[in-house]
Parts: C-alpha cells; structure tokens; sequence
C-alpha cells in the first residue's frame, strides 16, 4: 500500500502544544484563533505569526549587527598601555602576526557565519512568501544548518568572558569587555531566536499548494 | 488503531478548537524598534560627538603610532592620532588627529602641541609613564587667538602651560654663564620658577633671560627686587671663617637665578611685563646699589699713571662717584709729545641733587636744563673749575685714584669731545707735591724709636730670664720638702 502523504492541517486539525490532544480546527475560520478544548492553551497549525517574528528579529540582529563591528569588543591594557579592539581589528591583527589559522577562526565564528545566518533566513523567508518551489529538500538542509550553528557563534562571547575573568593582573595588564561584545551577543541571541521563530513547514506548504 | 483507521475518521470524530478573537498588532516588533533606537542612538552619537580633525606638523613621529597615541590634557585623553604622514617637503611628519568636540574652543594659533617622552634631566624627572605606555601628545589649550586646525608642535614639552598661575620676567645679563633652560630660580633657597627662554636683546650685546614665578611667589616681585646668579658655589673666607653660598646641589650643576627682595629707602613699584631686571653675577653685588646711568670721560694726564688700574676709584670730596675702566699710552711722532689717555666712568646718581633745597631726580635735572636752554651740569662745572686730579691712595704700594676737585682758580675751559666722549680737564699733580707725601711717611718711620724700643725690649728679657730662674730653683726646694730621696 501506497503512503499517504497527509497533513493535519490538510485535515483541517492541529495538535496542542501541551497536551498533544489533535484537535480538529473549524474550516470555516482557519485563519483563526483557537484553543484547545481540554487544556485552553492556544493552538496553531503552523509556528504563530511565523514569518513577522521572524522577520522582526532578523531585522532587530542586522541593526545590533553594525554596532557589534564597531565596538571595541575587548579593551586591553598591558602595561599601561590600552588598546581597544573591534573584532575586524583583531582579525587584522591576526593578521599581521602572521597567525592565519586564529585570524581565519574568529572570521568565520565573528563575522562570517553571523552574516551567512541571517542571509540564508531572509532568503528562507523570501522563498516561503513568495510561495517558490525550488529545491525544497535543500532549503530544509539550510534551515537545519543555520539552527545547528546558531549556538557556536557565541564562542567570541565565550572567549571574552573568559579572558575578563582571566586576565585580571592589575596595573600589568587587563582586559575588559567592550560595547561591542553586548551588542554581538544581541545579535547571536536574536538570530537564534529568528531561526526558533521560523517554521521549516511553510517550505513545503508552498509545494502542497502547488500540487492542488 | 493504525494511520490508516485515523484517516477514515470522520473529521467529526474529533474534538472541536474554540474561537478566539484575534490578536491585533504583534508585540515582537518592539524587538527590531528598540534595535532601532539603541542603533540610531549609536549613530546618533557617533555624529555629534564627531570632533574636529586637526593636523600637527612634527620633525619627527618617534613614538608616535597612528591609531594608538592619544592627545592628552591633564591626563585626561582628549583626541586620537589617525593617521601620520610625511610632510610634502619631507622636512617633518603630519599627524591628524581627531579631537574631542569639546576641544573646538581651543584649537587657536596660541595653543601648543608636544610630544611627552621620557625625560630625566638633573632638575627633574618627568614622563616615566610614558616608559611603559609610550609616548602622547600633550597640549596646552588657550582659547585666545584665531582658531586654526593646523598646529605645528613643539620640540620640546615647555615648561610653563597656560594653566599654570604666575608672571614672567625679564632678566638682562652680559651673559648667560651655565644658565640654561629649566634652571631653577630660587627664592630664600626654595624653587619658586625656572628659566624658560633666553635670546639676545636688540642690539646683541646683553642676552634676555625669561623667567617664569609661580604664583603666589610672583607677588615677591618688584622694582626692588634683585636677581642674581645662583650657579656654582660662592665661598668667602673672612676673620669669621669659612663661608659658603650656594642655593642647592642641583644649582651647582645645573645653574640657577636666585632674587630677593630687600627692605630699601627707595619707593616700591609693580614692575611692568617690559621691564628688564639686571641679573647680578652673584649675591653680594646685588646688595649692591646700582645705577643705571654711566657717563663716561676721557681724561688726559702727561705725568706717569704708575698705579693707576682699571678699576681704580674716582673721588668727588672723598667719596666714590665712578671708576676707571681703561687707559693706553699714544706718542706722537712729530712732536714726540707722551699722553695718556684715561677712560673713566662716572655714575652721576651717586650724586644727590639739591634745586633750591629740594632734592631732584638725575634725569629730570637734565631735562629741566634742556628745557630751559642751559648747559649740562657737568659743562657748567667744568667752566667753573672743574678738574680731574692723579693721587696717591696707598703710599705703600703706589696705587694711585683720580681726585675731582673745584680748582677756581683754573681758566675756563670749554668742553671738548673725542670718540665721542667728552674731555675731562685734568691738572697735573705737582712731583713735589708726590714728594712731599713720601718725606712726610718717611718723617714719621724716622721718628719712631727703633732703638729705644730695642733696649727697653732687651732690659725686659734680662729681669724675664732672672725671675724664672727664680721661680724655679723654689719648685725644686717645695719638692724635695714633700719627697725627701
């Protein structure tokens, strides 16, 4: 026997996000608010208001993004001498010494990977309100990789932390954290939360209605 | 039940979701419109305090790091180098800096930039901070003047900022000795200012020292006050011993001004910016009255000035009126004819001036003659007899002094001029009158003595000798009564 390739919301149902009761939603009102009939909690076919949060918050992340690489993200001062660096200072710097491998590192955690996250959202949102159905399998791929990375892009948060804790010698040298730092976690918070807003089923809502 | 049987289920067979109404706007775009306002805020910022970008034009960018150097005030970081560049003649670099916006006030033609180094010398050490965090830029912010963005530094840090309280003063020396700048000037043996500039005067012949006094010692300052030369050690040795002056150790090395301001029968006045005090080659010639008018003579004597140095004394009634300060020989060749002239100086102040029993200034004397078409004092004393006199001062060693005296039996003379200085009419000393001195200290050693003296000295050594001898043949009998052998 053939698999069915059925949805609950192309029965018109929804399953509680507390207590898992399916629930059947009226066809009449599907654009709706509902609750569910045994425990009142709110139910939703789809992740509510999808795309405005995530939209929002991608945005929100984009803004806090160019403070983030303005910022001083460390202030050092060894010896008396301060020196306030950005995160694209430092990778100069990394540079410069001639350490490719660390530069390459924070480059990819600091400012690449942030920007590739919200460019590979906004496109995912792009697709599903422009109903496209090109490669759905692949854009489900890219949504599960910009959700997996989310976490690791705080390791520069992590590294500052830790040095502020860490290099605390008094007058010989310290380190502090720099404005930067809050606003880089601002965006790393935020993008996580875009990609948790996003609902990977609207890539293939736009395939079921094209089949109809 | 398997998937199958759940799709089978009339859509009926399973509960029903309640309707409610629908919310309107979503609260999460509060999150992208704070972002908004943090960013805009950022930015916002980022603009207004956007501060002028000036330039400073330095010989040298030795420690300097674009990027890094800071511009400080007080240590207050106020600006950031940029960016360094040579200059176009490559005669020096160009550094811009961006300042502080609240800095605009001050980036006018007065205001000074300089590079703080390190810098031990052996009246101080300053900027050893620098050691560890390298060098800044630091300025001296002075809001007079038009404002300008380009700056051209200083060389080196100067000593005295704008924000510092005192006065500065000008100091005329011959020379500058081991003065230098940054030399202490000390008031009672306590660093009250320093030096900070010397130049030649006008003319070339004295050099300008610029003091400057902190404040409140400044007020110690006025026309009475005297400066002198504090370099080295001065030591006097008189009947009392050994004396020793010196204002401290790093005077000793490194030279220093020292003044005082000493109670006198002379008004006192505020001195003006413009008013040159004469720096004294050391303490004692500061307490010293000086004057400030010299006139000088030349005198003419055809007798020998054997005696006679630069130096020695010029006699008005026995008192000191000036000094001789230098005399040649010239023969003339025709007629064979020996002169000597004498160039003296006469301080004419030494001299109170008495009009119609009220006293009177020098210089207005002068002037209250010109006025009235009259000759000068001088030329009309000289007219009345006037004249200049060789004397003996110390019969032992022959030094002779110039004696002026009124001699009215003397024909009238009128004033003659030479290298521009006027000629002095002298008399010879008549020989026997030399003479006669010498007969007279002569007389008097005749007339000690000598002989009496020796005998009446010998008569006492005799009876001398016969009492001792006395006293000690009884020494010897009282001890041999107490310790019989």
């Amino acid at each position: 026997m053939a698999l069915i390739e059925a949805t609950a919301r192309q029965r018109g149902m929804a399953s509680c996000h507390s207590c898992h009761l399916l629930c059947r939603l009226p066809s009449e009102e599907r654009e709706g608010r509902f609750s569910c009939p045994r425990c009142g909690a709110a139910l939703h076919s789809r992740k509510k208001n999808s795309l405005t949060r995530c939209w929002a918050l991608l945005i929100a992340a984009s803004i806090l993004l160019i403070p983030a690489n303005l910022l001083p993200i460390t202030i050092t001062s060894a010896l008396g001498h301060t020196q306030a660096d950005t995160i694209i200072s430092g990778v100069i710097y990394f540079i410069h010494s001639g350490m490719w491998p660390i530069a390459l590192v924070i480059f990819v955690a600091s400012v690449f990977v942030p920007v590739v996250k919200l460019s590979i959202l906004a496109l995912l949102m792009f697709s599903v309100q422009r109903h496209w159905q090109w490669r759905p399998k692949d854009r489900t791929r890219l949504y599960r990789l910009t959700e997996l990375v989310g976490r690791w892009s705080m390791v520069d948060v992590y590294v500052v932390t830790i040095l502020v804790a860490l290099v605390k010698l008094g007058a010989v040298a310290t380190i502090d954290a720099g404005f930067g730092a809050v606003f880089f976690a601002g965006v790393v918070v935020l993008t996580m939360f875009a990609a948790e807003s996003f609902d990977p089923r609207l890539i293939w809502d736009a395939m079921e209605e094209a089949n109809e | 039940m398997n998937d199958s049987n759940i799709n089978h289920l009339p859509p009926e067979a399973f509960s029903q979701a309640e309707v409610r109404t629908k919310q309107g706007f979503s609260i999460v775009w509060l999150i992208p419109l704070i972002a908004l306002a943090i960013g805009g805020w950022l930015a916002f910022k980022a603009i207004t305090e956007h501060g002028p970008l000036i330039s400073i034009h330095f010989t040298t960018a030795e420690g300097l790091e674009a990027g890094k150097t800071k511009i400080k005030y007080k240590d207050v970081v106020i600006g950031e180098v940029e960016e360094i560049k040579l200059s176009e003649k490559l005669d020096g670099v160009i550094v811009l800096a961006r300042m502080d916006k609240d800095t605009k006030p001050y980036l006018t033609e007065e205001t000074r930039f300089w590079v703080v180094r390190a810098r031990i010398s052996a009246g101080e050490v300053s900027g050893l901070g620098t050691l560890l965090s390298g060098a800044y830029i630091g300025m001296d912010p002075i809001q007079e003047g038009k404002p300008t963005r380009s700056f051209t530094g200083l060389a080196k840090q100067p000593l005295v900022t704008a924000d510092e309280p005192g006065q500065h003063y000008l100091l005329r020396s011959p020379s500058l000795g081991s003065l230098n700048i940054a030399s202490p000037v000390f008031y009672r043996q306590i660093k009250v200012g320093e030096v900070v500039d010397y130049d030649f005067d006008q003319t070339g012949q004295a050099v300008e020292i610029k003091v400057f006094i902190h404040a409140p010692h400044d007020k110690r300052i006025n026309s009475a006050t005297k400066f002198w030369n504090a370099s080295g050690v001065d030591v006097k040795m008189d009947a009392r011993g050994i004396k020793v002056d010196t204002q401290s150790i790093v005077s000793i090395f490194q030279g220093g001004i020292a003044f005082d301001t000493p109670s006198t029968l002379d008004a006192i006045t505020k001195v003006s910016d413009s008013f040159k005090f004469p720096l004294h080659p050391d303490r004692e010639a500061a307490t010293k009255k000086s004057y400030a008018i010299k006139n000088y003579y030349m005198m003419y004597f055809d007798q020998s000035v054997r005696g006679l140095v630069p130096g020695a004394p010029v006699e008005f009634g026995g008192i000191q009126i000036g000094e001789v300060v230098d005399f040649k020989l010239i023969i003339d060749t025709a007629s064979l004819k020996v002169r000597i002239p004498v160039l003296v100086m006469i301080e004419p102040e030494r001299l109170e001036l008495y009009s119609n029993g009220k006293k009177v200034d020098y210089q207005s004397a002068i002037e209250e003659r010109a006025k009235g078409n009259k000759r000068l004092i001088q030329e009309e004393l000289l007219k009345h007899g006037m004249r200049a006199q060789l004397k003996t001062g110390n019969l032992l060693t022959g030094q002779l002094y110039i004696e002026i005296g009124l001699f009215p039996d003397a024909e009238p003379v009128e004033v003659a001029y030479e290298n521009d200085y006027p000629i002095f009419p002298t008399v010879s000393t008549p020989l026997g009158k030399i003479a006669e001195d010498i007969s007279k200290v002569v007389k008097k050693i005749d007339s000690i003595p000598i002989e009496e003296l020796g005998e009446d000295l010998h008569e006492t050594i005799v009876t001398l000798r016969a009492t001792l001898q006395e006293f000690r043949g009884r020494r010897e009998t009282s001890i041999r009564r107490f310790y019989p052998t």
